[in-house]
């Protein structure tokens, strides 16, 4: 199933996020929206998406933020937060606009809102660090 | 890459039986070490990232499959559902490496279930997770 109109699909490097994805985004960059739809590879036996891929996705999505906020530098999570707000299911497109909280010389901070034709289901704050930077 | 899995302990269990659990897996169960509960996942190409670590999505993966088994275990309830979890990122794993993931239990409610999980490869911190389970 597809992204909804205005999406484009994501270059994904990471060898994990290319074999969860695809991952779609639409925006400027510093104010993207980037989000996936829920197949039978992301759900867990009862059909409910797995914390797993919703953690792998919020990596993924506050790391295009992280790198977009750094000018493309290299950088790695350091702590990421999460909360597990309601069940997502198969056919679901989640989408999350990350947030740039904070940024200093060599550390990055940002949350996000994930949701579900508007309904909040995911939450995270996340740390990162520039690589090369003291 | 040689076969991942002859890095594995006897008695290791594939606890990985369908949906994310397995695309993201295989991930096994290894015997208790006392009170803990332990976990493994062979290191494969696709559990990395583009500078050839593991990626941190995986991670918080299995630290989230290995805790909400040990939830589910000890609870025997029908399901935990993972409510909160924090992870930080200490170090990296590679490819070829077994990552082992060891689970206590800090508290249990009637209704919580609190739990931290330990991830390390070789005898590296990789990563260090807790987490909180709601009994349903």
């Amino acid at each position: 199933m597809s992204a909804p109109p205005g999406f484009t699909q994501t270059r994904l490097i990471d060898p994990f996020e290319i074999h969860v994805g695809p991952v779609f985004e639409r925006g400027e960059k510093g104010a993207k929206v980037l989000g996936f739809r829920v197949d039978k590879r992301h759900v867990n036996m009862r059909g409910i998406v797995h914390g797993g891929m919703l953690m792998t996705f919020a990596d993924a999505a506050m790391g295009q933020a992280a790198w977009d906020a750094c000018d493309h530098a290299d950088v790695v999570t350091l702590n990421m937060q999460s909360q597990f707000l309601a069940p997502a299911r198969e056919g679901d497109w989640i989408e999350v606009a990350p947030v740039l909280t904070r940024r200093t010389k060599s550390l990055i901070f940002l949350r996000g809102d994930f949701t579900v034709n508007g309904v909040p289901i995911f939450s995270v704050s996340s740390v990162w660090k520039i690589l090369g930077v003291d | 890459m040689s076969d991942a899995t002859s890095t594995l302990p006897p008695g290791a269990e594939n606890i990985s039986r369908g949906g994310f659990n397995l695309h993201a897996g295989p991930i096994y169960r290894l015997p208790d070490d006392g009170a803990v509960r332990c976990f493994a996942l062979p290191v494969l190409d696709k559990h990395l990232n583009g500078g050839g670590n593991v990626h941190g999505g995986l991670l918080m993966t299995f630290a989230d499959i290995s805790m909400s088994q040990t939830a589910r275990a000890v609870t025997a309830a029908p399901g935990c559902n993972t409510v909160s979890m924090t992870c930080d990122f200490v170090g990296p794993g590679r490819a070829g490496e077994t990552l082992e993931c060891r689970v206590r239990i800090t508290r249990q409610t009637r209704t919580l279930v609190f739990l931290s999980a330990d991830i390390t490869a070789g005898g590296r911190a990789v990563a260090v997770a807790t987490g909180l389970w709601k009994i349903v």
